[in-house]
């Protein structure tokens, strides 16, 4: 599924669902695919993956949309983790906007799930 | 039974004959083979049976030659051989009956009179016979009491015939004058002429029909009276009888004289006549016979004839003049299918001058006052713009307009001639009709004709059909002109307004209207800027004209810009768009597509063609090259075809050029031809893709434009240098065309994958932060400029709309982040909107090991 030129994979782990984002995430189409998410993500879960692994680009505007998730998360009491590359462009912004405050962020994919899970 | 030896020709009459021969002799010999008398003589009727054989041979191997009465001999020698046979034979044989054979042929093959001269010559032959061989048999008696006399009755009774043909000969004779005189009477009776005979001393003989309409008197009142009182007036019957006396004493048999003569009718009238007479001496009789005519009758016979005459020329006249008429209507309609109403008025002008064959003609145009007059085509070439306008009731065209009636003048003042190219002509004379539409004069025709050409009244008919004509004409032209101005209105606002800037890519386009055209071409183009970098360059054709293919090309616009901005692929654009066309289009509605995404970051042309002709590239490997692969049918031809996507390599530096048909189509030629031409003049061609749009028109359009309307569209994949300026569109999927701008960009200055990732991101930043400003700013695009200084990055992003200070939260961060991915940013808010200026020093392959 495509929202602009953002890609997104819904997956379930057990109780742990994990969104995998591709393609560049920026004004565009950050905010519908923020309402995606958080639509895939049941009461039943125990908490949410969000897997940048895969995306290229990441702006302001996706930082805003993953502290949206985490503050709807938290108000759910469901965990978010974040999974990406470390160094690249991604963690770089992450990094910079300190997003570690708001949620746990992991190279990988796995490491993310075993965080919540 | 008569009828019957006709049916046949003498060949075969002859041939049946040598049958007949040959039968009979055979026979005989068959009878002498069997037991028999001994009176028979054996050696005579084997002489006789060998004499008919040859007679039979000569007459078989002669039937082509034989003639009538040779046949008739022939039969009659037979009848002689069967008589000796018989003789031979003697009493006890059945011979006799072989004489029935030759009668059966003779009435068979023969007149009837013929036939029974052989019976006859039959009987004859066996009287004698039977005379000889026993005198005194009751058989012989009989014969000689009734035989004789048949033969005699017969010979007697042909006597009788041929006298009675001799009879009949002379009663047809006389049958043949008879009807010959009535012949003579009928002709005499029928004639026009009056033919009347009189005897020497003028008394009347003859008085046939016409003589009898003639003057009124009937034959039975005529014949027997004086001539002279009968139908010469008075005064001219001593004239009369001393012409009469004249002729009967002119010498030899026969004498004939012609006279003009009055002539006096019963009823007193008198009338001019003619008379031929002749006088014949029949022994001591003397005969005047004369043929009179009426010259009067001829007279008016001749004018009618005339009057004919003249009538058949003014209808073939008149069918001239409406063939020349319906050839100027049809040089208006011809005239109305191209636009530019100075040819119309060129064409009208040639047409009225051949029409009514004036020397000169002009159409006077009124301006829509109703004030002015201005000339609007002249047979004297006078350009327009020469002349100052004429006010109304001023000079012939003036007044014609001013009174709005026709205007007739003989050697009219050169003064009021106010198209100066008739000063150079000896007018006689000169007509001037206004026309008018809908109650308004809207120009004036005006003819003149130099000697010996001069006008009458009724030129001034045809003067006016002319003038409505004209007024027709110029009206349409008019309407036609609107119209024309609309279509194209509505067609340059189907065609982009203005190309946009698009990061590393250069495009021109240009749209060059069919010559001849009345309609709006369904040819369109349009580049659409892709969310990711690169463009899409569009060119489509929808088939036929007007205002259905203009609509549909409008509908194809708008949903093929809408398939592409939601990020399709170029297959399932096309898709989507085939799938419009079958579903809502009308029926038999073709639209051939050609839709290009370029990817100036990636360097790759990827496209999908609908039936269109295919885009050449230029500067690849090797010369120019047409993409040609991936070709399928046009749109709205099939429900669910197969739209393939292909792809090449486009280097920085090289170009695409798209085209309609109209660019390769040359009359007469082969489209390969027409892409050969293209690919050719390309070789030579600026590279720059404007002044390649204008090289490929002048090059490969003719001056007065093509037959069909011509749209092009040139991109090309511009070499990256130190700086760029580009605007985009304030709007967030422009975005991610400006983060491929800068990414290409600043590898091509040597950027590592982090550091270019990161500016790109900075820049990203304020640009998100210009689209948001940009709600005050009406929606202009914002710009984005990028200098290399050194090793110096520098970028700005200048918007126009209003600088909010950002809030702290979501918004501030975009701020925050470029603050720490730069080396400076500087915010420069001013009234008519924001630069945010962004610098930093690149340090090669610093860093450079994350993902891009």
């Amino acid at each position: 599924m495509r929202e602009g030129l953002v890609g997104l994979e819904i997956e379930k782990r057990g109780d742990v669902v994990v969104a995998s984002l591709t393609g560049e995430l920026d004004i565009a189409g950050a905010a519908r695919t923020g309402e995606r998410i958080t639509d895939a993500v049941p009461t039943s879960a125990v908490g949410l993956v969000v897997d940048l692994m895969e995306l290229e680009f990441m702006d302001s505007s996706g930082i805003a949309m993953l502290f949206g998730l985490a503050r709807s998360l938290g108000s759910r009491r469901q965990r978010l983790s974040v999974a990406a590359p470390p160094d690249g462009p991604v963690w770089r912004v992450l990094e910079i906007v300190e997003f570690e405050r708001a949620a746990p962020v992991h190279g990988d994919v796995d490491a993310a799930v075993a965080e919540i899970g | 039974m008569r009828a019957l030896p006709e049916l046949f020709d003498l060949r075969v009459k002859a041939r049946s004959l040598a049958y007949l021969f040959t039968a009979g002799a055979g026979l005989g010999l068959v009878t002498l083979a069997f037991p028999h008398d001994e009176a028979v003589k054996e050696p005579q009727l084997v002489l006789l049976a060998g004499i008919a054989v040859a007679i039979a041979g000569v007459v078989y191997l002669e039937a082509e030659r034989i003639r009538a009465w040779q046949l008739h001999i022939v039969l009659g020698l037979g009848t002689l051989l069967l008589t000796f046979a018989n003789y031979y034979v003697g009493q006890s044989s059945l011979y006799p009956l072989m004489y029935t054979w030759t009668a059966l042929y003779a009435f068979y093959f023969f007149p009837l009179g013929v036939a029974l001269g052989q019976v006859a010559f039959i009987a004859l032959c066996y009287a004698v016979l039977l005379v000889i061989q026993d005198p005194a048999s009751p058989i012989v008696r009989w014969l000689l009491a009734v035989g004789t006399p048949v033969v005699a009755g017969l010979l007697i009774s042909r006597l009788l015939e041929r006298t009675g043909v001799e009879a009949g000969t002379a009663e047809h004779r006389e049958r043949a004058l008879r009807q010959s005189e009535a012949r003579t009477r009928l002709v005499l009776d029928s004639a026009p002429d009056a033919f009347i005979t009189t005897d020497r001393d003028g008394i009347i003989t003859t008085w046939n029909v016409a003589a009898e309409r003639m003057f009124g008197w009937s034959a039975v009142e005529a014949i027997g009276k004086p001539m002279r009182g009968l139908i010469i007036p008075p005064e001219f019957r001593e004239r009369h009888d001393q012409r009469r006396r004249a002729l009967i004493e002119q010498e030899g048999a026969v004498a004939t004289e012609l006279f003009d003569m009055v002539l006096q009718r019963r009823d007193g009238n008198r009338f001019d006549g003619e008379a031929t007479v002749s006088r014949v001496i029949v022994g001591d009789d003397v005969i005047l016979s004369g043929f009179l005519r009426d010259l009067t009758e001829r007279q008016r016979r001749e004018e009618e004839r005339d009057e004919l005459l003249r009538a058949q020329a003014a209808r073939a006249e008149a069918e001239r003049v409406a063939e020349m008429m319906s050839g100027m209507g049809a040089l208006v309609d011809a005239a109305l299918a191209r636009p530019g109403l100075d040819e119309i008025l060129a064409n009208l002008v040639a047409g009225v001058q051949q029409v009514l064959g004036a020397d000169a003609a002009t159409i006077f145009l009124a301006d829509e006052e109703g004030e002015w007059l201005r000339i609007g085509a002249s047979s004297q070439g006078t350009r327009p713009a020469s002349v100052d306008p004429i006010p109304f009731g001023d000079g012939f065209a003036g007044r014609a307009a001013l009174s709005r009636e026709p205007m007739f003048a003989q050697r009219p003042d050169p003064a009021d001639l106010r198209d100066p190219g008739l000063h150079k002509l000896e007018i006689d004379s000169l007509l001037a009709v206004p026309f008018l539409a809908k109650g308004a004069v809207i120009g004036v025709l005006e003819v003149c004709a130099s000697p010996p050409r001069r006008f009458t009244a009724d030129d001034l008919g045809m003067l006016r059909l002319a003038g409505e004509r004209v007024a027709l004409a110029i009206s349409h032209a008019r309407i036609y002109e609107r119209e024309h101005q609309m279509a194209e209105t509505l067609q340059r606002s189907l065609l982009p307004e203005r190309l946009p800037d698009l990061p590393g890519l250069k495009v021109a386009a240009s749209y060059r209207p069919a010559a001849a055209e009345a309609g709006v071409g369904g040819d369109w183009y349009d580049v659409i800027p892709i969310p990711g970098g690169g463009a899409g360059l569009v060119m489509g054709d929808v088939a036929g004209k007007g205002l259905a293919a203009a609509s549909m090309v409008g509908r194809l616009r708008s949903a093929l810009r809408a398939y592409a901005l939601e990020g399709h692929d170029p297959a399932m654009v096309v898709q989507q768009l085939n799938r419009l066309v079958w579903t809502e289009a009308a029926e038999s509605q073709m639209v051939t597509l050609l839709y290009v995404v370029v990817d100036p970051t990636e360097g790759v042309a990827r496209w999908v063609n609908a039936g269109h002709p295919p885009p050449l590239l230029v500067g690849g490997n090797g010369g120019p090259e047409f993409l040609e692969g991936g070709t399928s049918v046009p749109l709205g031809v099939m429900p669910f075809p197969n739209y393939e996507e292909m792809s090449a390599a486009m280097a920085p530096g090289s170009a695409l050029v798209l085209y309609t048909d109209g660019l390769v189509e040359v009359p007469g030629a082969h489209i390969d031809d027409g892409l050969s031409r293209l690919a050719e003049q390309v070789r030579d061609a600026p590279e720059e893709p404007k002044a390649l749009c204008e090289y490929l028109l002048g090059t490969l359009v003719p001056e007065r434009g093509a037959p069909d309307d011509v749209a092009l569209l040139t991109l090309r994949n511009v070499p990256i240098s130190d700086r760029f300026r580009v605007d985009f569109p304030n709007a967030p999927e422009a975005l991610s065309s400006m983060r491929a701008l800068l990414r290409r960009w600043l590898r091509h200055a040597g950027g590592g994958e982090q550091e270019v990732a990161e500016i790109t991101t900075a820049c990203g930043e304020a640009a998100t932060n210009a689209i948001e400003h940009a709600g005050s700013g009406g929606g202009k695009p914002f710009e984005v400029s990028g200098r290399m200084h050194a090793d110096e990055v520098d970028v700005s992003v200048r918007d126009f709309g209003t600088w909010r200070t950002p809030r702290e939260g979501d918004q501030g961060r975009g701020l925050s982040l470029m603050r720490a991915l730069m080396d400076t940013v500087e915010v420069t808010p001013t009234s008519e909107g924001t630069t945010v200026r962004l610098r930093r020093t690149l340090r090669g392959s610093w860093g450079n090991g994350g993902p891009d």
